[in-house]
Order: C-alpha cells, then sequence, then structure tokens
C-alpha cells in the first residue's frame, strides 16, 4: 500500500476542510512548500485537490496544481473540477501522473470511458460518499455540497471493466475528523470491484494507516488489499511524520 | 552545461528541475546548434515510440544525440528516450531508434496490466547508475513496453517476469523509470549522472564552465 499524503488547495493556500465544510477550515501556507516537504519526507505519491474547482468546476488552482508536479521528485495524483477530456489532457501534459475525475463522471458516463480509452492507466475515479439513515453509501457531487441520490456500489458496477487507474473512496464523514476510517465501508467496496482502491478519509495516527494497509478481503480472485491510503490532517498537524505513514505502510506490504 | 532534450513531446520542467535539485546546470534545449555545446545529454520522451522518433528528427536534436554518443559524452535516456536509444520498437515497428544501443523495444508480458504504472522495486548487478542509492531501491514506472534484455542490462524489475529498467553502455546510460519521479532513489541515480558529467568534462571542477 502507497501512502498519499493530501494537498488541498482553496484561494492558492494549503488548506484542510472538517467534513468538507467550506466554512471549518485551517490553512497551511504555500501548497508548493508543503509538497516539496512531503516529497523530502519519503511521500511515494501526492494527492492534490483544487477545491475550488471542485465546487465551480473553474480550475482556478491549476498552475499550483501543475506548479506542485513540476516542483516535486514524486507523482501526482490531482482532482477537483476535472470535468472534460481537456482538463485530463491539459493536467497529464503538465506533468500531472494520475487525474482524478469525480463529478463530471456522474453527470456524463461516457467520460470515464472517453478519459481511459484515450490515456490508460492514468485516470481515476473519485468517489466520495455519506452514508444514509437507512445504510447506504451515498455518493456526493459538487465538493461534496450535493447529493447525486446513487451509492457507491452502483457505481462501481457502471464502470467495471473500464479500464481505470484506481477508485479513491471518501468517506466524508469521516474526514478531516482523525477518528479512524470507515474500514467496513472500505471492505465491501474492496469485495465489490476490481479496481485498484485507495482509501480516504479518517486517517488520525500511524494505527490507522496499519489497519489500512492490513485489510484484507477474500474475493473470487484472491485475496483483495487496498492500494492507497491518503492523509492529510494527520501530517499537517503532527500527529504521524510522512516517514512513519510509509514505515507503516510497507509492515503490511 | 547538460542539455535536457526538447524535441516538443510533452512537458518535461520536472526532468530540468530534478537535475537542478542535484546540482547541475541543466536546461531545456531545443536548438541543435546549443545542444551541440553540451557537456552532457538528457533524452527524455513520453507517449509513443514511433511520435517521439519522428519529433526528435524533425527538431534536428536526433543528430546531436547520435554525435553525441559517438563523441562519448555521457548520456541518459528517460522512459521513451531510453527506448529511443535502441535500434526500433514492436510498438512502431516502421519507425527506427537512434541505434546507440543494440536490441529492440519489446511490449511488456502478457498477464500483467498495461501499462504498468506503479513504483517497482529494482534488482541490479553492477549498476554505476545505482551505486550509492537506497536499497532497496524502488521507482516509479510509467509505460507498456521495454527494450529487450542484453548485455548492456544492469537493472530489472519484476512485471510478469524480468523487465529491464536500466542499460548502460560505456557513457550511455538508460532508465526505463523516471527518476525524476523517484523520490530519494532517483534523486541519487540522477546525481550519479551529474558525477559522471563533471568527472567527463575537461577542467571540472576547476574550469569555468
Amino acid at each position: 500500500m502507497d501512502l498519499y499524503p493530501a494537498i488541498d488547495i482553496r484561494d492558492g493556500g494549503a488548506v484542510r476542510l472538517t467534513q468538507g465544510d467550506f466554512d471549518r477550515q485551517s490553512e497551511y501556507g504555500d501548497p508548493v512548500e508543503l509538497a516539496v516537504r512531503f516529497a523530502a519526507d519519503g511521500a511515494p505519491w501526492l494527492h492534490v485537490v483544487d477545491l475550488d474547482a471542485a465546487r465551480t468546476g473553474q480550475p482556478v488552482n491549476r498552475a499550483t496544481v501543475l506548479a506542485i508536479a513540476a516542483a516535486v521528485p514524486v507523482p501526482i495524483e490531482t482532482g477537483g473540477g476535472v470535468r472534460a477530456l481537456s482538463d485530463v489532457e491539459e493536467l497529464l501534459s503538465g506533468g500531472v501522473a494520475r487525474v482524478v475525475l469525480g463529478t463530471a463522471a456522474l453527470d456524463d458516463p461516457t467520460l470515464v470511458q472517453r478519459a481511459t480509452a484515450a490515456f490508460p492507466g492514468r485516470v481515476a475515479l473519485g468517489l466520495d460518499y455519506r452514508r444514509t439513515p437507512d445504510g447506504r453509501s451515498e455518493v456526493a457531487v459538487r465538493g461534496w455540497e450535493d447529493g447525486s441520490g446513487r451509492t457507491v456500489g452502483e457505481l462501481l458496477t457502471e464502470v467495471a471493466g473500464s479500464g481505470l487507474a484506481a477508485v479513491i473512496v471518501t468517506a466524508i464523514e469521516r474526514d478531516g475528523m482523525l477518528t479512524g476510517p470507515d474500514l467496513d465501508g472500505l471492505a465491501t467496496v474492496l469485495a465489490s470491484t476490481e479496481v485498484p482502491v485507495i482509501a480516504s478519509g479518517g486517517v488520525g495516527s500511524v494505527a490507522d494507516i496499519e489497519a489500512l494497509a492490513s485489510l484484507s478481503v477474500e474475493t473470487a480472485a484472491g485475496a483483495a488489499h487496498l492500494h492507497g491510503a491518503i492523509t492529510g490532517k494527520a501530517l499537517v498537524d503532527g500527529r504521524m511524520t510522512v516517514a512513519e505513514g510509509v514505515a507503516a505502510c510497507a509492515r503490511f506490504g | 552545461m547538460i542539455a535536457v532534450l526538447d524535441y516538443g513531446i510533452g512537458n518535461l520542467r520536472s526532468a530540468e528541475k530534478a537535475l537542478q535539485k542535484v546540482g547541475a546546470d541543466a536546461r531545456l534545449v531545443e536548438d541543435p546548434d546549443l545542444a551541440a555545446t553540451a557537456a552532457g545529454i538528457v533524452l527524455p520522451g513520453v507517449g509513443a515510440f514511433g511520435r517521439c522518433a519522428a519529433a526528435l528528427e524533425s527538431s534536428g536534436l536526433g543528430a546531436v544525440a547520435r554525435d553525441a554518443a559517438d563523441r562519448g559524452l555521457p548520456f541518459l535516456g528517460i522512459c521513451v528516450g531510453f527506448q529511443l536509444l535502441y535500434e526500433g520498437s514492436e510498438e512502431d515497428p516502421a519507425a527506427e531508434g537512434l541505434g546507440i544501443l543494440d536490441g529492440t523495444v519489446r511490449r511488456l508480458p502478457n498477464g500483467v496490466k498495461h501499462p504498468q504504472m506503479q513504483w517497482n522495486v529494482l534488482e541490479s548487478t553492477h549498476s554505476r547508475l545505482l551505486a550509492g542509492v537506497p536499497d532497496p531501491a524502488w521507482v516509479y514506472f510509467v509505460h507498456s513496453y521495454a527494450p529487450e534484455r542484453t548485455g548492456d542490462t544492469t537493472a530489472t524489475c519484476d512485471y510478469g517476469g524480468p523487465v529491464v529498467a536500466v542499460a548502460e553502455r560505456g557513457p550511455v546510460w538508460g532508465t526505463q523509470f523516471h527518476p525524476e519521479k523517484s523520490g530519494a532513489v532517483g534523486l541519487g541515480i540522477l546525481s550519479n549522472f551529474v558525477a559522471a558529467v563533471d568527472a567527463a568534462t575537461p577542467g571540472f571542477p576547476s574550469g569555468d564552465g
């Protein structure tokens, strides 16, 4: 499992939201400096999100995203406001390793197919979900402010066989809470897709990374494990260093 | 000066920046006359072999690359730039490589995902390029093709079988992975290349460059 330190960008600055709430924000300075620091500390990947673009569709922080891609000696994946094939192309040709489709993939079901066909291995799907009162995992859209009415499982079925590099599954209610990941929800996802799964939301400690790395689900194709874990606040708040997180990932392969 | 050959195939800033990070006077160079004055050559490449080969020739930098190899300048090919050092590729059989190294570029084994896009660990023997880098050496790959194994191969990774990751022949070195995206190991590799350029540059370190 690879560790993906997260950098969320709003108005050109690195921030962290709590539960995706734009009114509950902490600020962490220059995102390029933060990225360089994470990479120097041993991060194998960086997960970079343009929060303004996620909400409005306007890629206002794209220059910053591309500046990070140029500045760090590790691959970056990025999402937020990626709504057309031209966005995917601009980001990949600008030095980004992997692009994450979100809202756009729900509004235009052909986008996943077109993007994965044009850029095999370099397109991921982001599914950000909330638990509904009846226990379903409903996917949220537009910077998490709206619900889509569809579940994680339904969307994974729709994109089966499309050649996605990864699916990034975010438990919105855990995000920025440091209360631990949604292991049950992740186990369900692992059991229901052959696409590599990257987990996001709730990581607050090295023990949480160990729990994610050791998560194992028996499937018809053998034991399935998580391919990555995204963590933001735990790193910038000093609860865990990048090196500790990477070591915890490696301990369980 | 180390010339990172810029022949119009996309964004090469991260290769330039990573070389600068390890102390090199590295520049993206489009002008063949300027490239011909370099003390070392880096040939990057992304995308399809045929398109890169055609772009390299039409830019005039293909001739510079061959001439630099003939003169024994330190030379580093990266990813498709590494593949271009060979005679040709199964990806575009009509396209010609530079022919600086013997052999052909082949498709990755069946039964594994194409492209390989991940961190993978190197198995190496007698590699000067990998001297002193952290062990195990994890590096970042994005590719569907790789050169066949020859006497020049000094490192492989396991991806449905051994896949060529590094080749070295005299001053000509190449990596199938991206050292500029491979963290501390990658920077160590680039640093070894820069040291080779410095050692081969007359007057170094007292010269005025």
